[in-house]
């Protein structure tokens, strides 16, 4: 996939690009706002990551205009305005995702290829990592056909780690998505539900889907997945 | 030699100055969890545990900064257009709140129970009610001891609604509630109802429980 970061910050910029390529994707930077819009104009990019404090041209004014003449092209928008009203702002003016700064290059790796995979393929209703499957509409799992109960949460924590197959998910991550409750390390109800959810497809089952990512979180092994 | 009077450019308000600094130091402090992270993958395997602590700091600092961020957007007025009218009934955030926080919980082997109802409506935005419910219901979960139970009463009364929290019991070896972090929690939440022009009472300085009234609108 071809990515645009406009982002004004060098060594930042330098960080994502850098993280971005090693997943196989091709990245240019743009460090001002006029730049930025004319690159995005110019060329067919599949996602442009987009800093709001920008030199020249600010963020809303390139977005705006992005719209008026790429509809569909994927926007996010990273800033390090929090409050609700400046989110409603972004998305009222086209963004189709958030990052607010301090962020993690996680999280924006989870949400760019949330964001490519929406504009490329229709939404999957079964999730299968190996032999494990996840049906989001019947709400069934199963690993090597064999049936597996899970509870309300535990379901949730599967299919974010099946979505994200392959990539390291901080503990940070998987509260604020799964829980929707802000992080709080002082809880340890990821690695206690993470042993739920192990005993129930790990246990039993070769090869071992969930692995522990020392220092980071947690990664479901991504070989033969269909997300 | 006298002074000449010279007039100096209008200085910020505090809060303004705070959220300029948070706004300088967020810019650095991405650029330097984006890096840690990456180079988790890179680095040779006897310093990968000095990077990997390295991470750790720096995300304690990133909620450090967070906090300060939510602490500074709870006391803005009006966080967004949200007359009472369209705001979400409260029980209904309250509901959803014990839901997410009910997990937890029950990894404490704490019991988590709500009584009564109400359908009054706060002029707030719903991320914001939802941050603050968090933040005063979480602190009284992490202060239970093992099979220790956590009371939510709703109650509705001529003068407004009322939510009072309270815990069975309270185990003074967990440093949860009593934290700093933990105390800005509550100072976050307190800004928020307060917005809203509610009003929040901790029954002590350690946090045994909480009453919120929230008086009848006319």
């Amino acid at each position: 996939m071809r990515i645009l970061i406009v982002e004004d910050d060098a060594a930042l910029a330098s960080f994502i690009r850098k993280g971005l390529e090693a997943e196989y994707h091709a990245v240019d930077v743009a460090s001002e706002g006029n730049q930025g819009r004319s690159m995005a104009m110019e060329f067919d990019y599949d996602l442009v990551v987009l800093d709001l404090n920008l030199p020249g041209l600010d963020g809303l004014s390139v977005l705006r205009s992005l719209r008026q003449r790429k509809a569909n092209l994927p926007v996010m928008i990273l800033t390090a305005r929090s409050r609700v009203e400046d989110r409603v702002q972004c998305l009222d003016s086209g963004a189709d995702d958030y990052l607010v700064k301090p962020f993690s290059y996680l999280e924006l790796s989870a949400r760019a290829r949330a964001l490519l995979r929406r504009s490329h393929l229709p939404s999957e209703s079964v999730l299968t990592v190996r032999d494990l499957s996840l049906d989001r509409v019947e709400r069934k799992v199963a690993r090597a056909g064999r049936h597996i109960e899970l509870t309300t949460k535990e379901f949730a924590l599967l299919e974010y780690l099946m979505r994200n197959a392959g990539r390291r998910l901080t503990r940070a991550m998987i509260i604020e998505h799964v829980w929707n409750l802000t992080f709080d390390s002082t809880t340890n109800v990821v690695d206690v539900y993470i042993n739920y959810l192990r005993r129930k497809v790990d246990d039993g089952f070769s090869p071992s889907l969930i692995h522990t990512v020392r220092g980071v979180g947690y990664q479901m092994n991504s070989e033969g997945a269909s997300v | 030699m006298s002074a000449t009077p010279r007039s100096f450019p209008q200085l910020p308000r505090t809060p303004d100055v705070l959220d300029e600094l948070l706004h300088s130091l967020s810019q650095p402090l991405t650029s330097l969890l984006c890096s840690l992270e990456l180079s988790l993958e890179q680095v040779a395997e006897r310093q990968h545990e000095s990077v990997a602590a390295a991470l750790q700091q720096t995300e304690r600092v990133v909620g450090m900064v967070r906090l300060m961020q939510e602490y500074l957007d709870a006391g803005q007025p009006g966080p967004e257009p949200c007359p009472e009218a369209r705001a979400r009934a409260m029980r209904c955030v309250i509901d959803d709140v014990i839901e997410e926080l009910s997990s937890i919980a029950a990894v404490r082997r704490v019991r988590l129970l709500l009584a009564g109802t109400c359908s009054v409506r706060l002029p707030v935005a719903e991320s914001r009610l939802r941050l603050a419910l968090q933040y005063l219901i979480a602190p009284m979960i992490e202060a239970q001891p093992a099979e220790g139970k956590v009371m939510l009463l709703l109650g509705e009364g001529p003068a407004g609604t009322v939510l009072r929290g309270e815990g069975e019991r309270r185990s003074r070896d967990l440093p949860g509630a009593t934290s700093t972090v933990c105390r800005v929690k509550l100072a976050i939440a307190r800004r928020v109802f307060e917005s809203a022009g509610a009003s929040l009472v901790l029954d002590d300085g350690d946090f045994e429980g909480f009453v919120l009234s929230i008086p009848r609108s006319n």
